[in-house]
């Protein structure tokens, strides 16, 4: 009855104050306790000292978090708007790395700009989540499981995955792969398709096995039996198991891996950071890390459950994604589960587009959670810009 | 209302899928720890080893060396302050350019470029190799430096041995040097880089117990090879110091004595014990230049010199004996009763058996010869017929009984037996029967009797004695077990005879000797001279000349005093030096004045401290370096 009643009229947008009282400070926690760990880790790789990297480390999450409250308390509906633009962005900078970028370890991953550098493809990460999750909410919901609608968040997937490949960067391309592919089954695409997909791709996989690169190709090898080569890609691998292995329940002690402090890990402060972490605090601290990490999904599960509009729960629930296979894919690979593939730990490694890129994700995270109620009408759901609104009767 | 509719169904389709997603990463976690509770808890103490492996680095700590001193502790051998530095292939990322970055500190000669490239292909990376030794204390520092940036390069000290005075030593002291393939495996000390065993004389003889036992010390190293810290291990234990029988000053003045000599050799014993006091050798050679420096030059000189420096001719120089040796006989020809004291067998100048004829030194001959006074004039024809009537095999129990045809366990490497021939050693060694001619020469010495110095000191000790004297490089008294010397299976009476005979040879008128008896009141020396015929090249070349200096024969002379108390048993070698009594005769009865006035067996011996730590025995290196 009330309805008859209130204008069907844009209702104020909630005040400042009122959107802090929704913001999930269980999720502020739990990232600067993860943050504060990697700084600890980061103090502990340096040997005792904040130099060079744990103190710049606190320096990008407070900018980081700063970026995080921004993005949080902004308004839902900008991000809405600006999604497509932005993926396109985004997949320029990420099809210029191949011709203007920095090449680093055999992968031309970054882009400098005077001394800075940064990953496009972290950008893009974020650009995918966005983008599709635009998609869905101005695609009508009878015609999500229609093929042809299936089409271009396909392609939206495929793009970067492609220029990912292309770099290489097996990691990244295998996260907007499984992102791609969970916003698409959250965003309730028919479970016919993912059945045909997974066919599709075991069927593929000797292709896939002869386009990788060598040392693609190496890395697999040496997953299943380090020993091939164990002074070369097979290090790695050698080595993070043995510190892993060495920690034992308690640990050797903050700052007593010898793994890690006598250089016998690599890329300790980076991507190998898990397992210093588990040589130092052993069992009982790699567990707690990883249930930190579960804690936060669940907690991003949870608000991404309440959202009411599909824009918020998908950007949400495809962070969380993000999360969990950043989480996943690194810590299986220093611990010899699945090939060594270079993905940061997020809020733990050394990095500052990672940092930036997670911490920013979060706050759309929380920003989704702080317009949990809000419903997008369909005059503001336009495809790229908002619908004309129609004057109401008079 | 159907869009509616459709939107709560695709958002609880959303639930639903968002749940499953959520319970497969919880899931996904669950194998994490999995698979961390495998690694970290079931196969931990693997791991753990394998990261001790990694960081733990056993390294043998070499001992220091005993030194070597002289009877009153004069010090011949000790070591000094090495500093060196080492490189360990594995840790060196680029062998070359790691050399190169040293050389810029120290001159690496091209020679030890190669051989420490060449070791570095060869044996196992993880073992160190020296690159340099003997740096000086800026180089050293400079290196300490550098070696933080040059992964698999070390400093360290080590000792080096350095002979004191060690000319007149050189043949007794030896030298140290590398192991080689067949000694490396024998002990793991001798893989240290840089460490070296006995290569000869004492040093080898002894090596056992001057060389210690290493320790060890565990450090623990980083990826690189960097020793982070040290974590403790044991302390290596110095080698036994030496102190030997010799006495350093009688030993240099010998060798002075003998040295306008080409080549000669003196031995000195007492003649109680068998302490070697005097072992001289001439020419001799500077063993500091071979133990750290064998460069190809010292060698190939070495090699050129014609008297060859290096020999050892007490032990190592195999002569015939010449009339030195007619004791033998004598005491053979008593014992088995073939000759009697009192006979006497007419010497007219030669000795006819079949028909070979046998000439004495003396053309005219002797006349009618006791064995006394055959021994005194030294009259080969007597000694032919005693041969003769013993035959050679009884002739050489009695040569072995005295001494000959061995070597002795006394500690000394290198020693030869000389040989003692008999019918089945001949058949033995040349493939030929025995001829009764060969058995009359070796009456006197000659033939394919050969015997070195010491064989001949310890006869003279023998004779003197009637005891089984053997010759030992240590003080008797200081160790464990003193063994007094047993009496020898001879009739005294026997060996009185022969002792008249060469109490005769030097202090009775008509001996050979006599221009070189003491002259001391109350002391005489008893010896006997020698003049071995050197069947050698000067024969077989048609032009060389009688009178060549090596167509001469070898003069020898054997002595003990005093008579009625022996002491000192003393022998004397000149090669080509002409007779016994003109060349060798006065050297040891030089050599024996000195003993019988500094009388080193009647003075307390030096007592080395035990082993003390390795710091304090090494000699700091001064400022001199």
């Amino acid at each position: 009855m009330r309805m008859l009643f209130a204008a069907p009229a844009k209702p104020p947008p909630p005040s400042l104050l009122a959107k802090l009282a929704g913001f999930n400070w269980t999720l502020l926690i739990l990232v600067t306790t993860l943050a504060g760990i990697g700084v600890a880790a980061l103090y502990s790789v340096s040997g005792g000292d904040l130099q060079p990297w744990a103190s710049k480390h606190v320096v990008r999450f407070c900018f980081g978090l700063g970026l995080l409250f921004i993005i949080a308390l902004s308004e839902m509906r900008w991000w809405m708007h600006a999604a497509f633009p932005f993926y396109l962005v985004a997949l320029v900078l990420l099809a210029t790395v191949p011709f203007v970028g920095v090449e680093s370890g055999g992968a031309k991953r970054w882009l400098g700009f005077g001394d800075q550098s940064f990953q496009p493809s972290e950008l893009m990460k974020l650009a995918l989540i966005l983008a599709l999750a635009r998609y869905y909410q101005w695609l009508p919901p009878q015609k999500v499981s229609h093929p042809l609608w299936l089409l271009p968040p396909l392609i939206m997937v495929a793009l970067p995955v492609g220029l990912a490949l292309q770099q290489p960067d097996l990691g990244t391309a295998a996260l907007f792969g499984v992102v791609g592919a969970g916003m698409l089954l959250l965003a309730g695409v028919s479970l016919v398709y993912f059945i045909a997909a997974i066919a599709g791709v075991i069927a593929a996989l000797p292709v896939f096995w002869e386009r990788l690169h060598d040392y693609q190709r190496e890395r697999i090898l040496t997953l299943f039996d380090p020993e091939r080569d164990p002074l070369g890609s097979g290090y790695h691998i050698i080595q993070s198991k043995i510190a892993v292995g060495s920690g034992g329940l308690t640990g050797k002690g903050f700052m007593q891996g010898t793994q890690a402090q006598l250089d016998f890990l690599p890329e300790k402060h980076t991507d190998f950071i898990f397992t210093l972490v588990a040589e130092e605090m052993g069992f009982i601290g790699a567990v707690t890390l990883l249930t930190l990490y579960l804690c936060t999904l669940i907690l991003i599960t949870y608000m991404a459950l309440r959202c009411r509009s599909v824009f918020a729960r998908l950007v949400a629930a495809g962070v969380g994604l993000s999360l969990f296979a950043y989480v996943f894919i690194n810590v299986a690979m220093v611990i010899g589960l699945i090939p060594v593939v270079g993905l940061p730990l997020p809020l733990l490694s050394y990095g500052g587009t990672a940092m930036l890129t997670t911490l920013v994700a979060l706050g759309f995270v929380l920003n989704a959670h702080i317009h949990c109620t809000l419903r997008v009408r369909p005059e503001e759901n336009g495809l790229f810009w908002p619908r004309r609104r129609r004057t109401p009767a008079a | 209302v159907s869009a509616d509719h459709a939107d709560r169904k695709l958002r609880a389709r959303f639930s639903r899928r968002l749940l499953l997603l959520g319970g497969l990463q919880a899931a996904a976690f669950g194998a994490l720890a999995w698979r961390l509770r495998q690694l970290q808890i079931l196969e931990s103490s693997e791991y753990r080893l394998l990261a001790d492996e990694n960081r733990l680095s056993v390294q043998l700590r070499a001992p220091t060396r005993g030194a070597i001193y002289d009877r009153f502790g004069k010090r011949l051998a000790t070591n000094r302050e090495n500093l060196r530095v080492i490189l360990i292939p594995s840790f060196a990322r680029d062998l070359e350019a790691t050399l190169d970055a040293v050389a810029k500190v120290v001159r690496i000669p091209d020679a030890q470029r190669e051989r420490v490239l060449r070791i570095a292909r060869r044996q196992s990376p993880s073992i160190p190799i020296v690159v340099a030794e003997g740096l000086n204390w800026r180089q050293f520092a400079l290196l300490n430096v550098l070696a933080p940036e040059l992964p698999g390069v070390q400093t360290d000290t080590s000792a080096i041995r350095v002979y004191a005075e060690s000319q007149p030593m050189a043949h007794v002291l030896g030298y140290v040097g590398l192991a080689d393939k067949t000694e490396i495996k024998e002990d793991p000390v001798l893989r240290l880089p840089g460490f070296r065993l006995g290569k000869a004389g004492v040093e080898k003889g002894f090596d056992r117990n001057l060389r210690g036992r290493p320790g060890n010390v565990q450090y623990e190293v980083d990826v690189h090879g960097r020793i982070v810290r040290e974590l403790g291990g044991t302390p290596s234990q110095a080698g036994t110091p030496l102190v030997l029988s010799i006495d350093h000053a009688l030993q240099a003045k010998a060798m002075e004595r003998i040295a306008e000599h080409r080549r000669a050799a003196v031995v000195a014993m007492d003649a109680r014990t068998g302490e070697v006091l005097i072992m001289a050798s001439t020419p001799t050679y500077d063993p500091n230049d071979i133990t750290y420096r064998p460069t190809l030059e010292v060698w190939q000189e070495l090699a050129k010199t014609p008297d060859n420096p290096l020999l050892n001719r007490t032990i190592a120089g195999q002569y015939p004996p010449g009339s030195t040796y007619k004791m033998i006989p004598a005491l053979a020809g008593l014992a088995e009763g073939v000759i009697d004291p009192k006979e006497r067998i007419v010497c007219p100048g030669g000795y006819s058996l079949g028909r070979a004829h046998f000439r004495c030194w003396k053309r005219g001959g002797h006349g009618a010869m006791d064995l006394h006074n055959a021994l005194k004039q030294s009259c080969d024809v007597y000694f032919y017929e005693t041969a003769r009537r013993l035959g050679i095999e009884r002739m050489a129990q009695t040569a072995l009984k005295f001494g000959f045809g061995a070597t002795y366990d006394c500690g000394l490497a290198g020693q030869l037996p000389g040989v003692v021939p008999t019918a089945a050693w001949k058949r033995r060694a040349l493939g030929q029967p025995w001829y009764g001619g060969e058995t009359v020469i070796a009456g006197i010495g000659q033939g394919y009797v050969l015997a070195t110095p010491l064989q001949l000191a310890v006869m003279t000790a023998r004779i003197a004695t009637g005891r089984a004297i053997v010759p030992r490089f240590t003080i008797a008294a200081q160790d464990e077990l003193p063994v007094e010397p047993q009496p020898l299976d001879v009739d005294p009476e026997h060996l009185q005879l022969v002792r008249n005979g060469m109490v005769a040879v030097v202090n009775e008128g008509g001996g050979t000797a006599t221009g070189s008896a003491l002259g001391l009141p109350g002391v005489l020396m008893a010896g006997k001279t020698g003049t071995s015929q050197v069947r050698s090249r000067s024969r077989r070349g048609p032009e060389r000349r009688s009178n060549a200096w090596d167509a001469q024969p070898h003069a020898l002379f054997v002595a003990y005093a005093p008579v009625d108390t022996p002491r000192y048993a003393v022998s004397c070698i000149v090669e080509h030096g002409g007779g016994g009594s003109r060349a060798a005769a006065p050297i040891v009865r030089d050599i024996m004045l000195q003993l019988l006035e500094r009388d080193p067996v009647g003075r307390p011996a030096f007592v080395a401290a035990p082993p003390a730590t390795l710091a304090a025995s090494i000699e700091r290196s001064g400022a001199d370096r």
